[in-house]
Parts: C-alpha cells; sequence; structure tokens
C-alpha cells in the first residue's frame, strides 16, 4: 500500500514537474545563413524553418535544420548542395546537441555571452565541437545568435577537383533566432 | 512483485533530461508535408528523349546538340575520320523557365532546316510520401522554312508538324532515374502514300550515376508505324542511343553513340533509317549551360 501511495506521489511531483511552463524555450523558425566566399562567386543561402529547443534547467540546446529548407538565389545551385554536396536524401537535416558551458541562470533576463559544447551533425558526420555564441533573455522570450565555420573535409563533403575553385572548402554559418516558452498544451 | 512495479514505473516516469528534450525535438521537427524529389535527371534532355526536369523560374538553359557522320559503313571509315567530318545533324536550342512549371524553348536544326517552339508543363512531381512518378506534358510544334523540291512541301502549311508528349519519370534512387513517353506526331502533309500522318511512339530512357557526376544513359525509341513495319523499299530503324553523362557545377555535357541522325522528335521519330547493324551509327554530343537571368547574384555580405 505504501508503495502505491509512493508511486502515486512519484509520478504526480513528475507531471508537475513537466508542465512548468518556463522549462523548454522553443523556436520553429532559426535563421541560419551559409556563406562561402570563393573565387569565382560567393555562395549564400538562408534557412528559415530551422527547430531548436533550449532547456533552461540543464542548458541543454538543441537545433535540427532541414538541408531541404536552404534557399539559394540560384536554383541549380541549390540542386546541386542537396544532390551532390550533402546529399539531402540520405542526410536530411543538419544537427546540433550540446550543452551551454557557463552556469547562467536563464530565468534572469540579460545578455550573456556563451559556449556551448556538444556534437555538430552534418552530412551524416558528427563532430564534437565548442562554439561560441551569445543568448538574450528577456521576460517570456530568449533570443540566441553565433557564428562558427564547418570546415567541408570535417563532414565528408567531398569538392571535386573540377569545380573546387568555385566553392570554398570552409563554409561560415550564421545562426539567430528566437524563442518562446513552450506550452505542451497549445502544440 | 510490487517492488518490480515501482522500479519499472520510476524508470518511466522520470527520463532523463536529455531524452526529453531529444522526444520534444523529434515531436518539433516531425514533418508532415511531402518533400518532392529533385534531379530526377540532370537536364531537360537526355539522347534523344527530354525529360521530366524543368528549367526552373527565370533560368535559360543553352543547349548546343550535335550528331557527326556514320562512324562505320559505306559512309564512315577512314576516309570521312569515322564521321568527324560529317555533321548529319545541329542544334542549338534555348529553354527558359516561365515559372518552375511552365518551361518555353525554341530551336533550330540543320536536319530539315526545322525550327521549332515548344512549350512544356510540370503536371506532377514526384515526392516522397506523395506521387510515385513525375509527369510532365510537352508541346512542340514544328516548321521546315524552306521549300523543297518534292512539290509536296512548296505549301507552307504543308510543312509543319506538331508533337504531343507525356513524360512520365521516377527516380527510383539517388542513381538510378527511369522514364517513359507515349508521343503522338502529327504531321500536315506526308511524302509518300501509306506514310500515316498522325505517328504513335513510345520513348524509354533511363539513367545510372556511377558517381554524383558521371553517369551512363540509354535513350530508345519505338514507332508504331505499319508503313515503316513492312516497308519493302525503306529500311526503318527504331532510334536507339547510349552514352555518358558528366556534370560539372554550370554545365551538363552528354556523349554519346546514336543511330539516328536527326536531333529533334519531329524529324528522328518518322525519318530513322539508318541503323546500328550496318554502322550507321555515329558520335554526337550535348553541351547544356544553366544561365540565371532575372535575379540578382548572391551578393557579398558583411554582416559577419
Amino acid at each position: 500500500m505504501k508503495s502505491i501511495v509512493l508511486v502515486i506521489l512519484l509520478m504526480f511531483s513528475y507531471k508537475s514537474f513537466s508542465e512548468d511552463a518556463a522549462k523548454f524555450f522553443i523556436s520553429k523558425s532559426i535563421k541560419t545563413t551559409i556563406f562561402s566566399e570563393a573565387p569565382l562567386e560567393n555562395i549564400e543561402a538562408t534557412s528559415r524553418t530551422g527547430v531548436a529547443i533550449l532547456n533552461t534547467e540543464t542548458r541543454e540546446i538543441q537545433f535540427n535544420i532541414p538541408i531541404r529548407s536552404f534557399d539559394f538565389a540560384k536554383k541549380k545551385m541549390q540542386e546541386h548542395f542537396n544532390e551532390n554536396y550533402m546529399e539531402s536524401d540520405k542526410h536530411p537535416n543538419a544537427r546540433f546537441k550540446g550543452k551551454i558551458n557557463q552556469a547562467i541562470d536563464l530565468s534572469v533576463s540579460g545578455n550573456y555571452n556563451v559556449s556551448v559544447t556538444g556534437d555538430l551533425e552534418v552530412h551524416g558526420v558528427k563532430q564534437k565541437r565548442t562554439i561560441s555564441g551569445s543568448i538574450k533573455v528577456a521576460p517570456g522570450s530568449v533570443a540566441i545568435s553565433s557564428k562558427f565555420d564547418v570546415r567541408c573535409a570535417d563532414h565528408n563533403i567531398s569538392i571535386p577537383r573540377l569545380v573546387f575553385r568555385n566553392i570554398a572548402e570552409t563554409i561560415r554559418v550564421t545562426v539567430s533566432g528566437s524563442f518562446t516558452p513552450y506550452n505542451p498544451t497549445q502544440s | 512483485m510490487k517492488k518490480y512495479l515501482l522500479t519499472a514505473l520510476i524508470a518511466v516516469s522520470s527520463p532523463s533530461f536529455s531524452q526529453e528534450t531529444d522526444s520534444l525535438m523529434r515531436s518539433l521537427s516531425a514533418d508532415s508535408s511531402q518533400t518532392p524529389v529533385i534531379a530526377t535527371f540532370k537536364s531537360s534532355r537526355l539522347i534523344l528523349s527530354q525529360t521530366t526536369t524543368m528549367v526552373r523560374k527565370g533560368d535559360l538553359d543553352f543547349k548546343v546538340v550535335h550528331r557527326f557522320g556514320d562512324i562505320a559503313g559505306s559512309e564512315g571509315g577512314s576516309e570521312t575520320f569515322w564521321g568527324l567530318d560529317n555533321s548529319s545533324d545541329i542544334y542549338l536550342n534555348l529553354e527558359y523557365g516561365i515559372s518552375d512549371r511552365i518551361n518555353v524553348a525554341f530551336g533550330r536544326s540543320k536536319f530539315e532546316q526545322l525550327l521549332d517552339l515548344q512549350l512544356k508543363y510540370a503536371l506532377l512531381q514526384q515526392a516522397t510520401g506523395g506521387s510515385p512518378v513525375a509527369i510532365s506534358l510537352a508541346g512542340k510544334a514544328g516548321f521546315t522554312p524552306y521549300e523543297v523540291t518534292t512539290r509536296v512541301f512548296d505549301d507552307f502549311g504543308n510543312r509543319f508538324s506538331y508533337l504531343t508528349q507525356a513524360i512520365i519519370s521516377r527516380k527510383f534512387s539517388s542513381n538510378f532515374s527511369l522514364q517513359t513517353a507515349p508521343t503522338l506526331l502529327f504531321r500536315n502533309v506526308v511524302a509518300s502514300g501509306g506514310d500515316e500522318e498522325t505517328l504513335f511512339a513510345l520513348g524509354v530512357a533511363g539513367r545510372y550515376k556511377f558517381s554524383k557526376r558521371f553517369g551512363i544513359v540509354a535513350d530508345y525509341y519505338h514507332v508504331f508505324s505499319s508503313y515503316r513495319d513492312d516497308n519493302p523499299n525503306i529500311d526503318y530503324s527504331s532510334p536507339l542511343g547510349l552514352g555518358v553523362e558528366i556534370e560539372t557545377g554550370g554545365h551538363v555535357f552528354t556523349l554519346i553513340f546514336v543511330n539516328s541522325k536527326a536531333i529533334v522528335e519531329n524529324n528522328f521519330i518518322p525519318n530513322t533509317t539508318s541503323s546500328w547493324a550496318d554502322g550507321q551509327y555515329r558520335f554526337g554530343f550535348t553541351i547544356s549551360r544553366m544561365f540565371t537571368l532575372g535575379k540578382s547574384k548572391s551578393k557579398p555580405t558583411n554582416q559577419y
């Protein structure tokens, strides 16, 4: 009997815990820009439909960016990006799973310069990375921004010698977005 | 027993934070929408066939297509440098994307000096979680501007031909794509009695990629025509081509061998008399260059 009470109590406590509205902050409109400067032409593309979650208690942060959502001015380039470089049919998403290194209190408003350590998965290849960025906490919202470089070779993205002059070997990535509190009953 | 139950319940009811974040991510990024299949073919043209692949909005595809002379047979051999001295057909084509789904193309052939104007419409797109095939519809009007001495083609109106086809393709894997194209060709006037003014033909074409930018292509048309099958004087053949396809950034090159002399359907469907068996096959190539019009190039930004 005692144990049943204990079970009920445990379940109850877990329930109320997960309903804590401010625990997760989410965004479904993360803006990610990739940019590379190459001798013949610069390459630039933007995705605006990345998904991200920030766990304010554990300071975990996760990103999921659909490769197909990157929009290029040149559609042929976009096709090559998906078909020849990123192989988005096999690896549809770029992901980052990490944790904020600084012990900041994400319930307190302010601007924080932080670094995040975790796995960056691009083209199906995971790399342990520490990436710096900034977090702006305001009542009811959190905004993040970061820029970092991704080396194509680190993620087995091969650039054929025939076209290498067109494509830089390092891609500059900028990520930004604002998060709102996650309310499970609304979604 | 109760204790086991308790342990199990605790295990279920308190997942680690990481798992919780993971499952939330899964539910948030679950994509219910269909994803269109892209790059079924690298170009809107293979060897004989047009593909379901469209020129995107604002893009202009410039194609140079060349067919040399017979490699072997009576017109081939070292005397003609295995056909390279001759050109059986040369075709220049401009194809423009009015929208992602509507393309207009204009071309000019050496063969019969044929001018052609075409509209192509992407009716259906292959999509994961959606349609298993892509369908494009093409309609082409062909006109030979110069009178020929056969008298029947003297009249302006007699030198028109019209092609309509449905191209049905499927990308089976990232390496393998196949398509078929039921085709109707209508010619206003035909030269000899018994020849059908309306010809039905079926095209079958495929591509297998060995690497991301290199593949083999094969292309075949069968013409359903009793006039051609039973003709005692002229040996008609079915056009068949084999070759390789190479993509280098903005260009697609096709290097092929084919028996038909002509490049455009309006010519090769009714008029292929050269045969692989008689050495009447030729080398040919296609160069496709894509230009982006109407949109500014991605400009360098200083936001970093």
